[in-house]
């Protein structure tokens, strides 16, 4: 494991910044937008209420058993044999998502940029890339990351400024778009667009010191929320009431929707390098910390050979969905419905569970 | 097997410790440097003055400077008394000599060998003269604001160039020898209550692991001591300027410097070392800063423009505006290439004019411009095998790189260009910030002797922040820290 515990605040931040701030510009929002018309920017406020007490909790709880990473804490507060069930509840929540994310991402860059080549070959090239940059470790992630995010950022800076004269503002109105119940329960039902914090938290002591872990990733997951939701507004005002359920990819979708003066009027390769950039760079991370997880759960302590046939998986796994409709309305939707309790309700356990024992109390 | 007693046993000869007879030493240095075959090995018997004894002197005739020897060391033990050798002659270094191996290596670098009868040390003296050339302007990494002086072939004079900008008593220059054969000296340069223990301990011991037979010089020695000959990202700082070195020095770098090289070199260094250029320094704020978004503007030009051409042409024609796409398709229409193939021997005949263009005798030099202008230039046009944007693009793409004068991160992007064009061919943008963010990525993990190569970017490090850009030279406080050196704060600020 390349990993001497180098990771700094700043590095933590991109790296969260990047793994979870990517949702603004996948087909998150059609997601959501689905049920919640356009008021599904509200969505994430809400399931990032049900979701981040608990995330803080788990952040406790690593702080109390000073050393472990998230699967030992399982198994510190549960015993070995709950606590390795409970990692491998963890890594199916991070394999399936990291498929079926893929998947999704795929069919993005497919339908966008490459609708004549055949889904597999760009999945291959996109995994090839994943796999040989996740083999670096998570400090080269980590340092990649940092020197990354202001270009990917600035980037999305730009379709922002140059998007300001589509938006009417208006057209979040009616604010609670298909309704207040709806919105209320999808928020609920889709706190787990943040589960990868979760998953991030196998990290913990890549970092220099626990401090910066826990500062990073706090910092990190407050900025990536306003973004989505500053993004989220955006789509919502740019589409309106009917067709926003009806649009793919809203980020790509705005990017063609904008132009650079009266000449460069299609500018949106450019944007999607600095997306294609994040999403490299958010699946090096998930695949390795899936693969983290995994060996952690095993005790596999040299675990960098094993992403070869986690990418091979991720593959075969991903181009099982006949079609991104499928993948994404069907699969990926039950998905974040199925785990969206677990990552609700497992830091109150952890913590119930550790109260009970006592552990809490030095 | 036989081989390798037959190498100890001339390996005990050679160790054999000096005689007390001045007949048995004269004997023995005349086998040791096979006497009357060799032409520029001399010997001189004379009798001393001061004690009535018969000495015999020792040297290279080729790389001593005769008139000292004859002036300081022959004349004075002629004529003068005294109560030893070291009182009578008037050289400034002195080493007394045990053992015939010692003896060989001093000869071998430029000292004179004297034996006297009856006693059983001799007396090496300094009268090396070695021919170099004179102290020139630098030719590789000219400057038009800052010291002209370059290193040149000879050492002392490469240290006193350093001196001469450096005066500071903790400035150390160790010697370590290196090679079985030839035992060549490398010189290690550093500041001592500067530089980072660990990391002189480092790079000592790598010199010490290198085991060959000789190693002539910084070139060769710069391969050796590579952690990753088969990269093609460099890991260790060639320069020939004298001022560079010393403006590493100060900040805690180590400089190594041989005999027979006119520059220098520096570890451990980052990718921004590479990136920089001496005069940066020396121009003011935004002048130098002016200069960097220059570079940095050529460094994306050499590495992607060809590459972003082929990506955007092929694969992302949309983003092209449309008049300029019927201009670019009108000129590629009677072209039978694919557009890749196109760029692919633009970018060959460039690199050939380069390459042809350094070989050539000066007298011929106006040749490769008419051949590359107006050959390669305009008749491959007219005759249809490339189209003129590909020319546009691939001058471009070729003047940007001069603009990286480091030779070494030079080769780095142009060889990294070609992959990144063929990557741009396969699958358009996708493979090629694919390819990029690998690239990168693996830039990213390689460490120069422990140290990270984007530090101190990522991973943070306090330093003076002279990474892209830089700062005031006024609030410029800090030494780069993942130097760990020994005063972090430059004593600029009070």
């Amino acid at each position: 494991m390349q990993n001497n515990g180098f990771l700094r605040t700043k590095e933590i931040i991109a790296i969260t910044l990047i793994l979870i701030g990517i949702k603004l510009s996948d087909s998150t929002p059609t997601l959501l937008a689905q049920k919640a018309q356009n008021g599904f920017w509200s969505i994430p406020i809400l399931s990032f209420v049900c979701i981040f007490p608990g995330f803080l909790i788990m952040l406790y709880l690593l702080n109390k058993y000073q050393d472990k990473n998230v699967v030992e804490l399982f198994e510190a507060i549960n015993g070995k044999w709950i606590g390795k069930i409970l990692g491998i509840v963890l890594f199916l929540c991070a394999f399936l998502s990291l498929t079926l994310d893929s998947r999704n991402y795929i069919e993005q860059i497919k339908l966008l940029y490459f609708p004549q080549s055949p889904t597999d070959m760009i999945y291959f090239i996109f995994i090839a890339v994943v796999f040989f940059g996740a083999k670096k470790g998570i400090e080269v992630i980590g340092y990649t990351c940092w020197i990354a995010i202001p270009f990917i950022k600035v980037s999305a800076l730009c379709v922002l400024l140059l998007v300001m004269s589509e938006i009417v503002i208006q057209r979040i109105f009616p604010i609670f778009g298909a309704g207040l119940p709806i919105i209320l329960s999808e928020g609920v039902k889709k706190a787990s667009i943040f589960a990868e914090l979760f998953f991030l938290l196998i990290a913990y002591q890549s970092a220099k010191k626990n401090t910066m872990f826990r500062k990073g990733i706090t910092f990190g997951t407050v900025l990536a929320i306003l973004e989505i939701i500053l993004f989220y507004l955006v789509y919502a005002s740019v589409f309106d009431y009917n067709s926003i359920e009806k649009i793919a990819f809203p980020y790509h979708d705005i990017t063609q929707f904008i132009s650079f003066g009266e000449f460069f009027t299609n500018i949106e390769t450019i944007f999607m390098v600095f997306w294609l950039f994040a999403a490299f760079l958010k699946f090096i991370i998930f695949i390795y910390i899936t693969t983290w997880i995994f060996a952690e759960i095993f005790a596999i302590r040299n675990f960098e050979p094993l992403l070869l046939p986690f990418s091979f998986l991720v593959i075969m796994i991903g181009l099982l969905p006949m079609n991104s409709a499928t993948n994404e309305l069907v699969l990926r939707e039950t998905l974040l419905t199925v785990m969206s309790p677990i990552f609700i309700l497992l830091p109150y356990i952890l913590w119930l569970t550790a109260w009970g024992k006592g552990d809490l109390k030095q | 097997m036989a081989r390798f007693l037959k190498a100890g046993e001339s390996q005990n000869q050679k160790n054999l410790n000096c005689h007390t007879s001045l007949q048995q030493n004269i004997q023995k240095m005349k086998q040791l440097f096979s006497y009357g075959l060799n032409k520029d090995f001399s010997m001189r018997t004379l009798k001393l003055r001061f004690n009535q004894k018969e000495a015999c002197l020792f040297y290279y005739g080729s790389i001593v400077d005769g008139a000292i020897i004859n002036l300081n060391i022959i004349k004075p033990l002629l004529e003068n008394n005294g109560d030893s050798v070291g009182n009578i002659v008037s050289i400034e270094n002195i080493e007394e000599v045990t053992d015939f191996e010692t003896a060989n290596e001093n000869i071998n670098s430029g000292k004179a060998i004297l034996f006297v009868d009856g006693d059983k040390t001799a007396f090496a003296m300094d009268v090396a003269d070695f021919q170099h050339r004179a102290v020139s302007k630098s030719e590789n990494e000219s400057t038009i604001k800052g010291p002209q002086d370059a290193f040149t072939e000879s050492m002392n004079t490469n240290i006193s160039l350093i001196r001469k900008q450096l005066h500071n008593s903790q400035l150390i220059n160790e010697g370590i020898q290196i090679g079985e054969r030839s035992k060549n000296e490398v010189n290690l340069i550093y500041i001592k209550d500067l530089v980072n223990n660990d990391i002189l301990e480092n790079v000592r011991s790598r010199l010490k692991e290198i085991s060959t037979d000789s190693v002539r010089n910084i070139e060769v020695l710069e391969q050796y001591l590579e952690e990753r000959p088969y990269s093609l990202v460099p890991t260790i700082l060639y320069t020939e300027k004298p001022d560079k070195a010393t403006s590493y020095l100060e900040d805690g770098f180590i400089v190594l410097l041989m005999d027979s090289s006119s520059a220098c070199l520096v570890v451990p260094v980052t990718f921004w070392s590479f990136f920089h250029n001496p005069e940066d320094r020396y121009l003011r704020f935004f002048y130098a800063n002016f200069t960097r978004a220059l570079r940095l503007l050529c460094f994306y030009l050499t590495l992607m423009i060809s590459a972003s051409f082929v990506a955007i042409a092929n694969f992302h024609s949309e983003m092209i505006p449309p008049d300029l796409l019927l201009a670019i398709t009108a000129s590629r229409e009677r072209v039978p290439f694919p557009l890749i193939f196109e760029v692919l021997i633009m970018e060959i005949a460039f690199e050939l004019i380069r390459e042809a263009g350094l070989r050539i005798p000066n007298p011929l030099g106006p040749t490769i411009g008419i051949v590359g202008a107006l050959i390669l230039g305009q008749a491959a046009v007219e005759a249809n095998i490339i189209s003129p944007i590909i020319v546009i693009v691939v001058a471009l793409s070729g003047l940007s790189s001069f603009a990286l004068a480091d030779l070494n991160i030079n080769f780095t992007v142009r060889l990294m260009r070609f992959l990144f064009i063929i990557a741009a061919g396969v699958y358009g943008m996708l493979a090629l910030t694919g390819a990029f963010l690998l690239f990168f990525m693996y830039t990213a993990s390689i460490k120069s002797f422990g140290i990270p190569f984007f530090s101190p970017m990522s991973p943070h490090f306090i330093s003076s922040e002279d990474t892209v850009f830089r700062k005031p030279i006024k609030k410029e406080i800090f030494r780069p820290s993942f130097l760990r050196p020994k005063d972090l704060q430059k004593k600029a600020k009070s």
